[in-house]
Parts: C-alpha cells; structure tokens; sequence
C-alpha cells in the first residue's frame, strides 16, 4: 500500500532578484492499495513526477507524509528502496553490457541470490518477449527496448511496490501491450502498482482507480466510472483538471 | 563493502569493454614510457655536444697571441673577460673561469723563461667547477704542446713526457649533474596518472548523467558511499595502470638506451623503481578522487571534459612553476600536491638520500584529500540539482 498525505514541494528557479519559488506540488494525496492498478493523471507539469521522485526517496518532500508499505520515506529511505520497483522517465542503461548484465548489476546490488533473479529474469523475458535480447550489449535498442530491460531491472527484487512514471511513453502498440500485460500479471500477484500519465486510452485501459493531479493538487480520486459519471472520462478530465482552477 | 565490490566488477567490466580505455593504456604502453626516453637521449645528446662547445674568457688576450691560437684551434671560443669579472664571479653572476694574461707574457715565452698565466673561478657552483675544469684542461694542452715543440726543436722525441699517462676516474655520486633533466621523468609519471584516471572518471560520473542511469542506480537501497567507493576503486585502478605501465616503459628503455650520460645524469634502478611507485599510488587515486568529483559536475561527457581538463592543466602546471620561478626546493612544496611529489622524485632520481617525511607526507596529504573528495563526491550524487539536472 502507498499512502501520500498533503504532499508539498516547492524549488527554487533563477538566480538573484529573479529567483523565485515554484510549488511543483502543493498537496498531493491520495491511497493505493495492494492488488490494483492507480494512475496518477495530469496534464504536463501538474507535479506526478515530483510525486513520484518524493515516493522512490530520490527528493525530500517540504511538507506532507509519503509512506510507502507504511514506512514513511522521509525516516526509512533504504527500507523503502528496498521494497520498491521504480520505471522513471530515466531509464538509462549501460550500453557497452548486455541487457542481461543490466539486470544482473541490480540483481546484485540488491543482494538477489544467483538462481533467484536468473529464474525472474527468464519468466519476465518470456512475458516482455524479450528473450532474443538478453545477450544483446544494450547500445542502440530501440525504446521498446530499453523499456523493457529497464523493467526487467526495476523488477527483479521482485518488489511488492512498483512505480512507473509515463510508462508508455514513446512506446509502439505491441511493446505497450507487452507492458500491459505484465501489469496485468503483476496486480494479479497482490502487488501494489503506480503509474503516472497524461494519455487518456492508457488510463482507461488499465487502471482501478484514478487520481487526478493538477497545479500540484489532486483534484479528483475514485474509479474510472466514477469520474466518468456517466459522460467521457477525457469531458470529465478536461473539466477537473483545467477548469475551475484558481 | 560488499556492494562497493559489486559496483566495482560492474564498473570494471564497462571500463574494459570501453574503446577509450583501450586507448590511453595503448598509447601510454607503446608511446609514453620509449618515446619519452628517446627523447631524453636526444637531450642528453644535445648536451654532451653543447658541453664539448667551450667558450673561454681571457683577460689581456691581446699579450698572449699563440694562446689565443691554440684555443681557436681547440675548438673554443674565446671571449674577452669583463672589467670586474672578480666581483661577478664571487655573486655568482658569472660562471666561467678567467685566463687572466700578464703584459710581459708573450716576451717571457720567447725569452724561454717561465711564463706565468692565472686562471681565476670561483668553484662554488656547480657551472664554474666544469668551466674551470674546461679551461685547466686546454691549458695543459697547450704547455704539452710548447714543451713538446721546444723538445723536438732540441732533437729530444716528446714521448718523454708522456711516460705516465692519467686516466681520469670520478667516483662522485652519478647524477649529480645536470638535474634539471630529471623534471621529465617523475612529470610524465603524474601525467600517466592524470591520463589513466580521466576517460573513466568521467564515464563513470558524468557518463552516469548523460546516460540518464544515474537516477535508476540511486533507487537501489545501497549507501550512496559504497557506490561512490566501487567507482573510485575502477578509477584509481586505471590511474594506477597507467602509471606503472608507463614507470615499466622507463625501465625497460633505459635498459636499452645505454648512454654513459643518461646513466650518469639520472638512477632508475629497482629501488627507485620502488620509491616512484610508494609515492606514485596515493597521488594516482587522488588525482581519481579529484577528477570524478570535478566530473561529477558536468551533465554530459563534453561538459566533464571541460571541468576535468582544468584539473589536468593545474596539475601539468604545478611542477613546472619552480623551473619558471627558479623555486629552490623547500619544505612547503611538499604540501602542494603534484609539485611534492615532483620535488621528492626528482631528488631520488639525482641519487639524493629522501628521508621518510619526505617520502611520506605527500602520500599522507594525497590519502587525506582522496577521502575528502570521495565524501563530497557522495553528498553531491545524492544532490537532487546533480540527480535530476539533465
């Protein structure tokens, strides 16, 4: 389970008497729980990935709680780490080794027994229908590619938490069906799983419950129907999330 | 410690399939150690003839013509002495010896009496010992020359006098002279360390950055010093490479480049072979602390390079700027890094006796500055303005 509560961040912009303070998130809540799928939707620059970045311990929030499998984020960083999956907009991977030596250099890091990750990788491989790429050095992959070495990595402690900021991303329809897919497979496994996106047919195509973030707020949370009420869930966005704003 | 070895092996393992690093061990290898030594010989080359081209100052020249002759003849150049050659010599401002000539000389060689000539230096310096020595030995030649002429005028073969000939042996300590030499050796050693550290320091900094892998490798739940540790160990290994590669190419070229001069002008035997490497290894993984963390700086390879090459231009800098300030080795150079290790190696090369402070202190400062750098190195990763600023 992920909880965010008033999330706040603000950064500095400028130098000198120009600079100022920009509240990229303002407050920010909503629950994910384990088993489902929760999109955070926004339009560009609503403050998903500050949210995000607040809940992977990669920032420090200025205000509010971020608890992540009810540790909190900002008192047990490494805990947290160690329970998560994270997919970020970066997915940079070393090209001069293959994808499976990629993954393994998590796998490691994370102290991932041998026979442990090398039996996750292959399931995952076979799911992602990257196998071909395995003993490839990862330089000029495709994005479709990278995406999914860069997934395989972020999944192969097996977290009980994944986070995925923009998944699809540049993706082409058979590497987002691959990714749905797994998603699929992984929410059926009791995981809980994030994802930030700014494309309604994704959301509508995946998600259990939707929270709607814009200027840093969450505006609106429930399941895809809810929001909906009865219309086009992209009328009931569009009027969420532009309209009304102060 | 055990991640710090995982990042280690992985960096490693990247470093090694990396074309660049390829590169500079090739290059330092095959060009940096023979061709530096090459060029050490056409030095020394250079010098031997510079020091066979003798100039001597005469005073009252114009009283000793068949000197002035024989000294021509010799292949000197003979100059007039200036009016207070006795004041310049005792300030050191001129090294050379100085025929001084007699009025009277020329009518006393003819009369065959003893003609007296002096020859006035100053053996203080180093400069005005081979002057003098220069200018005793063409006198001599030429009292050999008049005496074996007088003999032959007197029907007596001038074999007579050479009936003991001297060979000249100097058990002064070898290398003493011409030190300023020895600035290339330990120079181009630090250099190595700079070469071998660089492409990797930044590949592992900044390379992290542009690659955008930075952010992914930071969510794993490891201290950020164990990473930044791995890093460093890859780093310093290639600085460290890279400079033995190139100490083992000194080596081995002075085994083939048998010049009397160049054994005689500088030690590189195994026991300095070993003092080079003592005082060589702190510095190397300093100099890797240092690039990465000014590396770290930059958000791509080129901006890196830019941040990178300003350390390596103070670092080629620093030993050079005694030669231009004609600096005398002193106590605080020692805590100047690069020019502390230069002033210590120089000294062994020239066969001097180094104490153990002198040994030491620059390793200890370049340990200490090592372990700063890698704990700035470990907050800044951690920077969201380094993590995120792509």
């Amino acid at each position: 389970m992920i909880e965010v509560e008033h999330l706040a961040k603000s950064f500095v912009s400028g130098r000198g008497r120009k600079q100022q303070r920009i509240a990229a998130v303002a407050d920010v809540s909503f629950t994910a729980p384990d088993g489902q799928i929760t999109a955070l939707l926004g339009p560009n620059g609503a403050g998903k990935t500050t949210t995000l970045r607040i809940l992977a311990t990669l920032m420090q929030a200025d205000g509010g709680v971020a608890r992540v499998g009810g540790l909190a984020v900002r008192e047990a960083p490494l805990a947290v780490r160690a329970s998560l999956g994270v997919l970020s907009d970066a997915r940079g991977l070393y090209g001069r080794l293959t994808a499976r030596e990629n993954v393994a250099y998590y796998a490691r890091l994370r102290g991932v027994p041998e026979p442990a990750w090398q039996t996750r990788l292959a399931e995952m491989a076979q799911l992602l229908d990257m196998e071909p790429l395995l003993e490839r050095p990862t330089a000029g992959f495709s994005t479709g590619e990278r995406m999914k070495v860069a997934l395989a990595r972020a999944l192969i402690h097996d977290p009980a938490h994944l986070i995925l900021d923009e998944p699809t991303n540049g993706l082409d329809v058979l590497s987002t069906r691959a990714l749905r897919t797994l998603l699929r497979h992984l929410r059926s496994r009791g995981k809980c799983i994030v994802f930030s996106s700014h494309i309604m047919q994704e959301v509508d195509a995946l998600a259990d419950s939707l929270v709607i973030v814009a200027h840093g707020r969450t505006v609106a949370t429930g399941t895809p129907a809810q929001i909906a009420a009865g219309g086009a869930l992209e009328d009931a966005f569009v009027r969420l999330a532009f309209e009304g704003m102060p | 410690m055990k991640i710090a070895l995982v990042v280690y092996l992985k960096e490693l393992a990247d470093a090694l399939r990396d074309r660049r690093t390829w590169m500079v061990v090739l290059i330092t290898s095959i060009v940096a150690g023979p061709l530096s030594l090459l060029l050490l010989a056409g030095f020394v080359a250079d010098i031997e003839a510079s020091a066979a081209k003798r100039e001597v100052l005469v005073q009252g020249g114009q009283h000793a013509p068949q000197l002035a002759n024989f000294l021509a003849r010799a292949g000197a150049r003979v100059s007039e002495a200036p009016a207070d050659f006795r004041e310049r010599q005792r300030d050191g401002r001129l090294p050379q010896a100085v025929i001084v000539v007699p009025e009277d000389f020329e009518q006393r060689l003819a009369r065959g009496e003893e003609a007296r000539l002096q020859l006035v230096f100053d053996d203080s310096g180093t400069k005005a010992q081979a002057s003098s020595r220069a200018a005793a030995g063409m006198l001599r030649a030429w009292q050999r020359e008049l005496a074996s002429q007088s003999l032959m005028a007197r029907g007596v073969s001038p074999q007579l006098l050479t009936r003991v000939s001297v060979e000249e042996v100097n058990l002064a300590p070898a290398g003493a002279r011409g030190a300023q030499l020895l600035f290339l050796v330990p120079w181009l050693a630090m250099l190595g360390a700079v070469v071998g550290a660089i492409s990797v320091a930044i590949d592992v900094t900044a390379g992290e950055r542009e690659r955008g892998s930075l952010e992914p490798l930071l969510m794993n739940p490891v201290p950020t010093w164990s990473l930044v540790l791995g890093k460093w160990g890859v780093v310093a290994s290639s600085a460290v490479a890279v400079v033995l590669l190139t100490l083992a190419g000194f080596a081995t070229a002075m085994q083939f480049v048998r010049s009397e001069t160049l054994a005689a002008l500088m030690q590189f035997g195994p026991r300095e072979l070993g003092i080079f490497v003592v005082v060589l290894l702190p510095f190397a993984g300093f100099m890797a602390a240092l690039l990465m963390l000014a590396a770290s700086y930059g958000r791509s390879y080129k901006e890196a390079q830019t941040y990178a090459s300003y350390i390596t231009m103070v670092v080629n800098f620093l030993p050079i700027l005694p030669l231009f300030l004609s600096l005398r080795d002193a106590p605080w150079q020692l805590a100047v890094p690069a020019l502390g290790q230069q002033m210590v190696l120089a000294r062994v090369l020239r066969g001097e006796t180094v104490g153990w402070f002198e040994l030491l202190a620059p390793g200890a400062l370049a340990i200490a500055g090592t372990a700063l750098c890698l704990i700035l190195l470990a907050r800044l990763l951690r920077a969201e303005r380094i993590v995120f600023a792509r």
